[in-house]
Formats: structure tokens, sequence, C-alpha cells
């Protein structure tokens, strides 16, 4: 691949021919390199972050067991190490403070009121009216104004790994937002789709506690994408139990023993995913628990469920002291002389990486040349010999698949 | 690492160090003060007003480091250049009836419900509205709130004189529906250099402080060249002490004033103070009318008397200045004297049933809606008298009292301005006998909302005044409305300012060294003022279900009515037959040409030649094309 493209690079130092011919190169290699660099990305980066988005999409006080179920979750993964800055938490009404509320300022998700959920340290990101499909779709794909703060934004890279969790009343392929809006299947697919193309994430991890919430993992296609549902499709979720002294339900079925498996955990322990997926029981769910699991390439069995849940990172140790951003420039030095097994990885990832660049980098002279020859006088006989070029390629293939 | 450098380095960093000190030595030092006022409420709740004071010398706000200043704050305030900003948030409404209408915390502290944001900017004037909806989301993702919303030019106005006077720098809004909770005050209070861990704000009791009936938790920041940047946080809660454990005088007596300390408020005690704090002070103040009830009694009004005692002995006591025969007395407490060995718990125990009052407002401002239905309606405000003159003035009846309304009004609310109508006492004024001076901003739709600011000119005679207003509802777009909009929209308060009348109060300074700076914003010159009810509109709301029904029906009627005609009129049964037939005989193109090629031509009757012909010319261009190719490949190989 590396001669068509240093060609290409010398194109424009013959541009009598060289147009038509990088056109031509081009038709033939454009697939080739795209498919390439896809290659080089997806070993990728390490995995070096965690971040979580968690959502309650339900207004009024009746629904008061989502904003439990949230702030449930958003308990657990600070427990297990995930900071109030890599959180988004979205609330679209405020129960802890309603005037319905008889215990102000808590929350509970148990009838036993052991737990306070909406203890003295939490952060809202979005709430009350901010809670809409456009914000959400705003926050994971990280398309906002300039004057959103950053703790409003999701800031996750290509070694992110990041947990959605969303909770709400919901139908076949549809999540409903604060009852006046709807986030379809395939706003969502296209989220994460937009999220992969970014680099927004490596490995992203969708659970959603509503009803035939598996029917809103359908239009996924993105891959390092894992997905867990509370029902299936012509399934409802249901609420857990009712607490009398605040008078609706606290928590719903699946979120529970969600939470029952969690509470087991501590920031240490190496419960896998499939342990998680595995402790769900139909009979006490009142649903059957969907997994989507075709677009994730490690076995359930080998990731941990920190990977999600929590932030449990590989610490890389290095012999020698930290010297400051002298260090940046000749970090595979460093790594070098801190005998460590990790160190071949990271300059193997840096090797990949680099060669990614080169080869966007060639890709780029390739379309230099082609605009440049566009912007000539002879660009019509340009798009001409390309359509023809074109019409004959089809011809060949047709010709060959015979 | 690298050795050679770093001698000369040291040597500035010792430089720089030795240049903090001689600083801070000449008494540039960012402090931080953290307060607490107590007062019994007439209406037997209680009163807790959390003052916590930071400030920074400009010369450390120009740095980057801070030592107990904030630095999310400094940043704010260098980047947006901000002059003066006040943020508040409150959940409830201060009753001016029963809680005072006529004291600094009254005017300072009573906020209209949800969030209220107005800044002053040291900006040109061009730039300000930019400036502000930065600030708005800044804010907002400071302290976990939708101020966001205040963005928006149909959300802010820019009052000249009703709100405060100025030269057009300033922008006010407020959004009467935002909840206010615990997620807001954590970042409030992580602004504190202890937080809620040590000191005064350990009493910060989440359950407790939102069961009060009001709570208003407000940021003031006012910054100039002179004296730096200063920040006042302040906490004003009204709880319900937990009578329970108070002991029942007299169980029959309904107006028994309810014992109790800090620990029947926070249910918590006060051990120590934040030890970076410069003072740390609890007071307890206690109303005129009570000081004067005492007096009468024939007791002086020291910690314990009469009427009622105090749980542990203050450190001093302060009496206020002024020329009325009663004051209001206050007891000083020193946290610094108090350790978790033996924590602070000030209380108040009430020895007799006691009934009195507190100083109002000279009149009570109230508003409402008038008119029924979805298309037109009133906003009425109403003045009522408290005769407070009489007691100030005596009872002259050719006097005025000067009144100020400021009031802003969404646009979808159309206020019709030239309906003014003006009653005292029950007749119709003409507007130019009590109004001096008006000032109105029209709303348009979409873009501005209205703006009222009005100085009234009341006779003091009067008993009650009311001023009424026409407006159409209009209608909003169907993305506009909001998930609940069957509730009704919110119109902000509006304000009422009493210019004549000023609600400081002073106490006397023992000590000059550490002022007190809650003390101090008593002494401030402060107008009174009170905000109204927020109103509740409701505007027509659509069935936002019902297009959608519609689409859905006529869209199957007239799929249904041209499907079935267009079948009658169109369709031909025998013809399609054929057609079926023929197609299944048929065979494609591409086969045909294929089978042409490889010289298998079999029946058909006419044109071979130029389907040859053809073929010839596709392998000819075939080549052609890899000929090129390869020429490329070699010439650029080469």
């Amino acid at each position: 691949m590396a001669a068509p493209g240093r060609g290409g690079i010398r194109g424009p130092s013959r541009p009598s021919r060289g147009g038509i011919l990088a056109l031509l190169m081009l038709l033939f290699f454009s697939a080739c390199s795209s498919t390439a660099t896809a290659a080089a990305a997806s070993p990728g980066e390490m995995h070096n972050n965690n971040w979580a988005v968690l959502v309650c999409t339900s207004r009024f006080w009746f629904n008061y067991r989502h904003m439990a179920n949230t702030l449930s979750l958003y308990r657990t993964v600070k427990r297990l190490g995930i900071p109030d800055e890599r959180i988004i938490l979205m609330l679209a009404d405020d129960m802890a403070c309603n005037p319905r509320n008889n215990y102000p300022a808590q929350v509970f998700n148990n009838e036993n009121h052991q737990l306070n959920l909406y203890g003295d340290n939490v952060e809202v990101d979005y709430r009350g009216y901010e809670v809409t499909v456009e914000n959400f779709l705003r926050v994971l794909t990280g398309r906002h104004e300039s004057a959103v703060p950053r703790s409003k934004r999701l800031l996750s890279d290509e070694g992110s790994h990041i947990l959605l969790y969303m909770t709400g009343h919901g139908g076949d392929e549809f999540l409903k937002f604060q009852d006046s809006e709807e986030l379809q299947s395939h706003d969502l697919a296209d989220a994460v789709k937009q999220m992969k193309e970014k680099h927004r994430f490596k490995e992203l991890l969708i659970m959603v506690d509503t009803c035939q919430a598996a029917t809103l993992f359908s239009q996924l296609q993105s891959p390092g994408v894992l997905a867990i549902g509370s029902s299936m499709k012509g399934e409802n979720s249901y609420s857990h139990h009712l607490d009398s002294d605040i008078g609706v339900s606290v928590v719903d079925r699946f979120t529970f023993y969600t939470l029952a498996f969690f509470e087991k955990l501590n920031m240490y322990s190496n419960a896998s995913l499939s342990s998680l997926f595995n402790s769900y029981n139909p009979s006490l769910l009142m649903s059957t628990a969907y997994y989507r699991m075709d677009l994730y390439e490690r076995s359930l069995n080998e990731v941990p469920v920190t990977n999600f849940f929590g932030s449990v990172m590989k610490t890389v140790h290095t012999e020698s002291a930290y010297s400051g951003f002298l260090a940046a420039h000749d970090v595979e030095t460093i790594l070098s002389t801190g005998d460590i097994p990790l160190g071949h990885d990271i300059s193997e990832r840096r090797s990949n990486i680099e060669e990614m660049k080169e080869e966007q980098l060639r890709s780029h002279g390739w379309t230099d040349v082609l605009l440049e020859q566009l912007d000539g006088k002879n660009a019509d006989t340009i798009v001409m010999y390309g359509l023809g070029t074109m019409g004959i390629l089809l011809a060949i293939s047709t010709w060959l698949s015979m | 690492m690298a050795p050679p450098p770093s001698p000369p380095r040291n040597l500035r960093r010792l430089l720089l160090l030795l240049l903090v000190a001689a600083a801070a030595a000449a008494g540039e030092e960012e402090e931080f003060t953290e307060e607490l006022l107590l007062r019994p409420l007439p209406d037997r709740k209680a009163l807790a007003h959390f003052h916590f004071r930071t400030s920074a010398p400009l010369s450390a706000a120009a740095g980057r480091h801070h030592h107990v200043f904030p630095k999310a704050i400094a940043q704010l305030v260098q980047q947006f250049h901000i002059s003066d900003l006040e943020l508040s948030f409150t959940q409830g409404r201060w009753n001016y009836e029963q809680w005072g209408g006529y004291d600094p915390m009254s005017t300072n502290y009573a906020k209209p419900p949800g969030v209220e944001l107005w800044a002053a900017f040291d900006l040109p004037l061009g730039e300000i509205d930019a400036t502000w909806k930065n600030l708005t989301h800044t804010l907002s993702g400071l302290f976990c709130a939708s101020i966001n919303f205040l963005e928006s030019s149909t959300a802010f106005s820019a009052p000249r004189w009703g709100f405060k006077l100025n030269e057009g720098n300033l922008r006010y809004g407020a959004l009467p529906r935002e909840a206010v909770c615990t997620e807001n005050l954590t970042p409030w209070l992580k602004l504190l250099p202890c937080r809620d861990k040590a000191g005064i704000a350990s009493l910060l009791f989440r359950p407790s402080i939102y069961k009060g009936y009001y709570h208003s938790q407000k940021l003031k920041l006012t910054s100039s060249q002179s004296f730096g940047i200063v920040i006042d946080q302040t906490l004003t809660v009204v709880l319900q002490p937990d009578t329970f454990r108070g002991k029942q005088l007299h169980s029959t007596d309904g107006q028994l004033q309810p014992s109790w300390s800090m620990k029947d408020l926070f249910h918590r005690k006060l051990s120590g103070k934040c030890l970076v704090s410069k003072s740390s002070r609890v007071f307890l103040e206690i109303e005129k009318d009570v000081v004067d009830k005492i007096g009468k009694s024939g007791t002086e009004a020291s910690w314990t008397n009469e009427l009622f005692v105090l749980s542990t002995a203050p450190d001093r006591m302060l009496k206020e200045l002024n020329n009325m025969d009663a004051q209001s007395s206050l007891y000083e407490y020193d946290v610094t004297k108090y350790n978790n060995d033996k924590p602070l718990d000030v209380g108040i125990t009430w020895k007799l049933p006691l009934i009195w009052s507190c100083t109002p407002a000279p009149y009570h401002a109230n508003r409402f809606l008038m008119g029924s239905g979805n298309e037109r309606g009133s906003i009425a405000l109403s003045f009522r008298s408290t005769n407070l003159h009489n007691q100030l003035f005596g009872s002259s009846d050719d006097c005025s009292i000067k009144a100020v309304v400021f009031q802003v009004v969404p646009w979808y609310v159309r206020v019709y301005y030239h309906s003014l109508q003006i009653f005292i006492d029950g007749n119709s004024k003409a507007i130019s006998d009590v109004v001096d001076k008006i000032h109105v901003t029209p709303s348009e739709d979409k873009l501005l909302p209205g703006s009222l600011e009005m100085l009234l000119r009341l006779p003091c005679g009067m008993q009650a005044a009311t001023l009424s207003l026409d407006f159409d509802k209009g209608f909003l777009h169907i993305d506009e409305y909001p998930p609940d909009a069957n509730q009704g929209f919110d119109i902000p308060s509006a304000l009422v300012t009493f210019p004549e009348f000023n609600s400081s109060r002073s106490y006397p300074e023992t000590d000059t060294l550490l002022v007190s700076p809650l003390l101090q914003t008593f002494k401030e010159d402060s107008v009174v003022k009170s905000y109204t009810e927020v109103l509740l509109v409701p505007l027509t709301t659509p069935d936002f279900s019902m297009p959608y029904n519609v689409i859905t029906f006529t869209c199957t009627v007239l799929a249904l009515y041209f499907g079935s005609l267009l079948n009658a009129l169109r369709r031909r049964i025998g013809e399609e037959e054929r057609e079926l037939k023929k197609a299944a005989a048929k065979r494609g193109l591409i086969p045909l040409l294929i089978a042409k090629l490889r010289g298998k031509v079999g029946p058909p009757p006419q044109g071979s030649s130029p389907t040859s012909l053809v073929s010839t010319k596709l392998l000819l261009k075939v080549v052609f094309v890899a000929v090129v190719a390869i020429t490329f490949h070699y010439l650029s190989n080469s």
C-alpha cells in the first residue's frame, strides 16, 4: 500500500496526467486505506478512564422510583470509584425537595429507609426542564454550545469506558422523556455511532430499566457496545415495592436486583459481568432481562463489573521519578528503562497510532491532488473522465462476477 | 532530573516567598469569617441566618493562587468583569406580616421563590448581553441549577432605576419555578474553606434545613479596585423547632412560645470554629418588642430575666443604637471558646407566655390575578397600610409615601400598560396624581419580556390602594410548552421598594479589629423592600396528542379513499396476468449478453451483430484501463 501512497503525494509534480491518474488510484485505494485505518484504530487505546451517564427521564411525583433508581446507581458508581466530575447525572424532576416528600432532602430506595440516596454530596448536572432528548443527545455526541460548562459535558476519549444508565417509561423502540418527548432506538443508535466515529469511547455499556427495554437496542451497530435491558419485547418492567410512608413505589425490580448484586461488592472485587447477568432471575424480575453481546468482543467472564461500574485502572509503575514535562517528549525511553511488561504494549500502541497518522496523511495527499485538479480549468473533463472510469470499473466488476 | 537549573529556581522561589510574606504582613490577606444569627419569631418559629464572608485583596485576586478564597469565584469575576452579583436560591415565601418587613433581615434576605440573579458588569454596554449569557451558563454549572435558562433574551431584563440605580450595566433575571435542594447547597458549601466539616457550617443538617418554612441561600459578590473581591454567602432559614423536648408551661395556652436550642433546630451542637476563620461568632437577637416588654416588667434585658432564659451565658450583650425608647438586643457568643468536649448549644427557654410582633413595612404588598377564562385577565397589585408612618412621623395626613414597583412579565402574558388603573381606598384616581415616574419596556413576542418600573406617591392617610393592569394571553409554539404546561406558567415576583424607609440597624462595635460582617450588613443603608407573590397563569394548552390523532385519522381515510378509487379506475386484471406470463418467459439483459459473449447465440431473431460490436468495444476499454493502470504503476515506481 505504501507505493501508491507515495505516488499520490508526488502526483502534483506531473500535473498533465497526474490528475486523472490520481483520481483513478483514489478510486482504487480509498476503500482499502479506510479499512486499514479502521483496523489500526480498533485495538486502539488502553482503557484509562471511566465515565457514567445516568438518566432519569420521568417527571412527576408518582415516578419517584425512577429517580430512586438513578440515584441508587449514582451512589453505586461513586462508591466504586467514579468521581463526581465524571458522572453526568440527569434528573427530570425534583423529588428530594418536592412538597409531597415527607422526608425533605432525602430519597430512599427501600422501605426500611436505611440509606439516604440524596446524601450531602449529590451533584446534579441536568435537572428539570433541561432533561430533554436534545440535551441527552448533545451530551452523548459532545455537540454543545461553547458556553456550556465542563461539568455538563461528557469529556470522554478513546480510552473511556462509559456506563449509560437510563430509566423511565418506554415502549417498543422508544423511551419517553418527561412524558412529552421520545428517544427512539434509531436516535440512540445514531448517537452511539457518532460517538464511536468521534472516538468518544472504547467500550460502552447501556443499561436500560424500562418496559420493553430490549427493543431500544435493536438498531445498535457500533462495535464495543454492550447492552442490558430489563425486559424483552412485549414485557413490562415492574416496580419492586411500595413504601407506604412515602406513598409511592420506591424502586424498580431490575434496578433493585442490580443493586442487591452490587451491595456485596467493593472496588477490589473481581466479579465478572457474566455473574451480574446471571444474577437476574426472571421470576423475581417478573420480566426477562435481555443482553445484547454480539457487538462486544471480549468474553463476559473475563470482564469485571468494575470495568463499567467503577473506576479501577491498571497503574503503570515506573522506576524513575516523575520528571514533569520533560518526560512527555520521550515517553518511550522512560518506559523502556522502567522494566515492565506493560511498556511493550504501550510502545506498540504508539507505533500503531503513528502508522495510522501516516495513513491519514497519505489519504490527505490524494484529496489535495484531486482538489487542485478540480480547481483548474479542466474540471469538467476530469469529472467526465472520472465518471467514465467508474462506468468501466462497474463493467469490469460485473463481468468478473459473472 | 535537571540539576543544573534548580539552584537559581530555588532562589527565585525563596524570593517570591519572601515577597508574599511581606505582602501578608502588610495586611493584604484573604480573610474568612463565619457567623450565625438566631432569632425567635412571633409565630412560634425560629430564624437562623448563616453568614460567611470571604474576601480577597486585589493583589491576590490578580494572581492565580488563593489561600481561603475560592478560585472558581475569582476566575468568574476576572473573566466576566463583574462588579456586583447576587444569586439567590429560595424555597418558600417570606411571611412579611409575621416575620417582619422593616428590618435588615427582611430587606436583604427575603427573596422571591426560585432563583433570582442580577449582575452588574464593568464592561462596555454592547458586550454585556453576551457576557450575561456566558455567566448564566457558568453559574448553572457551578451551582447545579438550570440558571442557563436565563440566557435567552426573553428571560432577563435591564432595569434602570426600579430595581437598583445603574447605568445600563445591570441585568436581572428570575426563574420562579426552579427547585432548590441539596445539590445547590453542596457547591455553595464547597466555596467555604472548611466546607461543612467544621465550624458553623457543620450545623447544616440537610433534612432539618429543608424541612423549614423558608429557605434562602444567597451568594453576593462585590468586586472593586479598592478592596478586591468580597463574597457574602448567606443562608436564611425559618424553622419550626421540635416542641416535644421543650417543657410545656401551660398546655392550654396556644400562644406559648416553644423553647428551643441549636440541638433542636439542627440536630447538632457546635463544637468549635473553622480553623482558618478570622472570627467565628453566634448571635441571638431579641426583637425590640420583647425587650420593651421586659423593660415594662421592671428588669434589665440580661440573658436571664422575667420572660426567658438563655441556655448559655453570652460573652457579650449588645444594644441597638437608635433614638427610640425600645431597642432590640443581641447576645454574642464566641465559638473559639468551645470545643468537642464543651460544645456550644445556644437556646432560649421561655418562662411566660408572650405575644409580640415584628415591625412591618409601611405597606403590605400583595399581587393577584383577576378575571377568568383562557383569553384575558388582569394583574392587580394591592397595598394595605400598616400605619407605620403614624408611629414614625406622627399622624399628619397631608404627607405622602413613595413606593417603587418593579415587575417583569414574560412575553406570553401581553400586558396593556395603557390600561393601568389606580384605586385609592376604593376610589378611582387619575394616574398623574399617583404615578410620579414610569418606565415601561413593552414585551416583544419571543424576544423580550415586558418590564415595568414605576414610582408611586401614596397619600399617608390611605388605607388601601390597588393597581390593575389588563393582559391578553398569548400562544406558544408547540415546541415551547414545558412538559407540565397544564400546571400553568409563573410570572416572577414583583419588587416593591419604599425608598424613604431605611431598615438599617446598628449595633455598637466593641472590637474594631474584628469587625462583624453580619452586623456591618445590618448597619448598611438599605431601603425597605418586599417581594410579592409569584403568579400562576394558566395558558391555553393544546392537547399535544391531538395533532397526531388528526394526522393519523386523516391519512387513513385518504389512503382508503384513493386506494380503492385507483383500484377501481386503473386496474385491469386480464392485462396483469398477461404481463406476469411475459415476465416469467423473459430473461435478464445481462445473462443474455453473457450468453452472446460465450458464443452460444441461440434463437434470437435479430440484432446479433450490434451486441458483439458492443462487447468488443467493452473489452477494448477494459484493456485500455488496465494498460493505463500498469503504466502509471510502473512510472510511479521508477
